[in-house]
């Protein structure tokens, strides 16, 4: 799969909130960066989620390497329209006016739409941006762009459409056609739906999937499912719990450790590891859509070494 | 005994549920903000209350969880009878139409039919109203105020859209009256396009450097729309603003609540900190913090272990105890981004343990309901367990 994704250069991570967008998304990064690419991870307006998970400082607004061959960079709407301003009025002191004035705020606060145009054209500009002035070679082989949940994702992913629509001619019209095409370009963009093995995740994935495909002219290109439980006993260590477990068996399994409660916690294991089963050939089912699961993650606290564990799974898949 | 702040948050839920009129569940995505919405809502009406639950969510989830294949844009009522035969009170259901509500909202408002039309048939609006992101909250704050003066319901559940930043829904409608505001669209736009030709004459100086901002890059037809749109508006500014305040009196108001939802996870916590603050800032009733899906420590809860030896193979016994380890390191980690939360904010939290399915039915519901509420007959053994994942939060 991560040949797949790495074809392109712009992958857009969508699902349902709580279902570790900004992990997968760090962890696809480091992935696509072992094999030597130059990434960036986009977050938007969330300065916090890709920090905490890669322990770097708060990212900031300004693209910054935060590991060799690793960028990472804060999307804050309001932040972008700002650059955007100064770049359109050149003059500082203009541009300080018109930044500083009331009329401004509001508009951009407020104006429907506007706000994700804003960041969705800044992704394209990124995507479009060459290492160097006279260099043909991109600046950044692979954006990860880690969007909003799903809801709200399918607006966020729906407005260069809309505004297409809604505003025909002129640069507004032009920039979302411009937006759209990229989104819809399959060989430039992919789209990857994330979900976790539980009913509303994954009805959401399904929904979404349908939504991008037939509302957005976006194709889905493949499906994570995260937080996966994985089978760690085998089928007979699981009959044997099962039973154990039915006639209620006691007993000391280590200092502290009463078997009762050990019973107790192997079988939450075992729902939750065939509940991961149900969905995975649910989706398959379902989904025309290649599908990589991922482990659920038990460490003490989700950093680094969580994430290469994950970007090495991504390899492996 | 540990489990007392836990019940006290619990009771102070109950007595909202049992009193309020409006009570907006907040989260961020992913936490169970919905299903705590339902399992609330059915509760109440458990209890005798005719409730309504609404969702604003653009996702299904709401339809899901209350085993329904969708949602309509208005009040369906459910059939309790499967879950309780003699139930007192009665649920409704509904999801939130933006495009027909903000349609409704013209109707309502528009000072001539003339102007009316000029509304529904522009451009910019058929796209605004419907397909634009936070145009959701807008309308939400609209149905609520409708909603609760609807007197076949004496409480309305709302849930809220999973945003990221989940206070963008208190803050909406503020920015739609910063943007409707006549003082400063009319300013900006009418002088510019009533005029029929492209001047700049405009009040101020800096007035015509964002005008002429606002043409290179937004364009002439989009200015045109916008300002035709802002024209049809003029007159119904009044009725909008007059409609704002009276959501913000109804939310600040002795009959309305503010539940927050959060995950065990330190992203959601951390939302969930910010936004108890913010409520606090802008004096809204909080009347409770539910942490849902906490997992136990299967090695703090042991409980007197037996001296004798448990005779199973040592494989196994090795599977399960490097199992219960994994576990109890969640839990770890779980436990100290709550203890950190339960310290800044000093409100009893709800702790709700991770279910053992998937919640997508009444039945579903109402387990989930005794949890967080942490009463009725049935519920009873589960209280053991909710106080020892708050005794086990507590460190």
């Amino acid at each position: 799969m991560l040949d797949e994704l790495l074809s392109r250069r712009l992958v857009i991570l969508s699902g349902k909130g709580g279902t570790g967008k900004s992990v997968v998304g760090a962890a696809l990064a480091l992935a696509a960066c072992a094999r030597g690419k130059r990434v960036l991870i986009v977050e938007i307006d969330a300065p916090l989620e890709a920090s905490r998970y890669l322990g770097v400082a708060r990212v900031g607004t300004k693209e910054a390497e935060v590991r060799p061959g690793l960028f990472a960079v804060n999307l804050d709407p309001a932040a972008v329209m700002d650059e955007y301003v100064r770049r359109v009025v050149r003059v500082d002191m203009l541009a300080r006016r018109v930044l500083d004035s009331p009329v401004y705020r509001r508009f951009f606060a407020a104006a429907p739409g506007l706000p994700e145009l804003m960041v969705l054209g800044k992704i394209m500009v990124l995507e479009e941006a060459r290492a160097s002035r006279f260099s043909s070679r991109p600046r950044y082989d692979l954006i990860v762009v880690d969007a909003p949940a799903t809801g709200h994702g399918l607006a966020f992913l729906g407005v260069p459409l809309a505004a297409s629509r809604a505003v025909p001619a002129g640069p507004i019209g032009s920039n979302a056609r411009r937006i759209l095409a990229l989104l819809q370009d399959a060989d430039r963009t992919a789209l990857v739906l994330l979900a976790v093995p539980e009913e509303m995740a994954v009805v959401e994935a399904q929904e979404l999937h349908r939504a991008a495909l037939d509302e957005l002219g976006l194709r889905p290109i493949a499906l994570v499912l995260n937080q996966c439980h994985e089978r760690r006993f085998t089928r007979e260590q699981e009959a044997e719990i099962l039973s154990l477990a039915a006639e209620d068996a006691t007993g000391r399994l280590a200092r502290g450790v009463g078997l009762r409660s050990a019973l107790a916690a192997a079988r939450r294991h075992i729902r939750r590891r065939k509940l991961t089963r149900f969905y995975q050939a649910r989706l398959r089912r379902l989904l025309p859509l290649p599908t990589v699961s991922l482990p659920y993650l038990f460490d003490e606290d989700i950093g680094p070494s969580s994430l290469e564990r994950l970007a090495r799974r991504l390899e492996a898949a | 005994m540990r489990s007392g702040a836990a019940d006290r948050g619990s009771r102070a839920l109950a007595a909202a549920l049992a009193e309020r009129r409006v009570l907006v569940v907040c989260g961020s995505g992913g936490v169970g903000k919905t299903t705590t919405a339902a399992a609330l809502a059915l509760q109440a009406a458990l209890e005798g209350r005719r409730v309504l639950a609404c969702t604003i969510d653009p996702a299904r989830r709401l339809a899901t969880s209350l085993g329904l294949a969708a949602l309509e844009g208005r009040p369906r009522r459910l059939d309790l009878s499967r879950v309780a035969p003699r139930a007192a009170g009665a649920l409704w259901a509904m999801t939130l139409d933006t495009r027909r509500t903000f349609d409704a909202l013209v109707e309502k408002h528009a000072s001539s039919e003339a102007a009316r039309r000029r509304i529904l048939d522009n451009r910019f609006y058929r796209q605004v109203s419907s397909a634009l992101a936070g145009s959701h909250e807008y309308m939400a704050m609209e149905k609520l105020l409708e909603l609760s003066a609807d007197e076949r319901f004496d409480l309305v559940v709302l849930d809220t859209p999973p945003t990221r930043h989940a206070l963008d829904f208190l803050e909406a409608p503020d920015r739609l009256m910063g943007f409707l505001d006549a003082s400063v669209l009319r300013w900006f736009l009418k002088p510019y396009f009533v005029a029929g030709r492209l001047t700049l004459k405009v009040a101020t100086r800096t007035g015509a450097f964002a005008l002429d901002l606002v043409d290179r890059f937004l364009g002439l037809q989009f200015l045109q729309d916008l300002s035709e749109f802002f024209l049809a508006f003029e007159g119904m500014y009044e009725g909008f603003k007059e409609r704002a305040e009276r959501v913000h009196e109804l939310l600040r108001g002795e009959d309305s609540g503010f539940v927050l939802v959060a995950g065990p996870a330190r992203s959601t916590l951390d939302e969930a900190r910010y936004f108890y603050r913010r409520l606090r800032e802008k004096d809204m009733p909080f009347v409770g913090l539910v942490v849902n899906r906490v997992h136990p420590d299967p090695l703090a809860d042991a409980g007197p272990v037996p001296r004798r030896p448990a005779t199973i193979d040592a494989e196994l016994a090795r599977g399960l105890l490097r199992l219960m380890e994994d576990q109890s390191r969640v839990s770890r980690r779980e436990r100290r981004g709550i203890a950190r939360l339960e310290a800044d904010v000093a409100e009893p939290l709800i702790l709700v343990p991770e279910l053992d399915a998937d919640v997508h039915d009444l039945r579903g519901l109402r387990e989930v309901g005794e949890r967080i509420l942490g009463g009725g007959g049935r519920a009873r053994p589960r209280r053991r367990e909710k106080a020892e994942i708050h005794a086990q939060a507590r460190g």
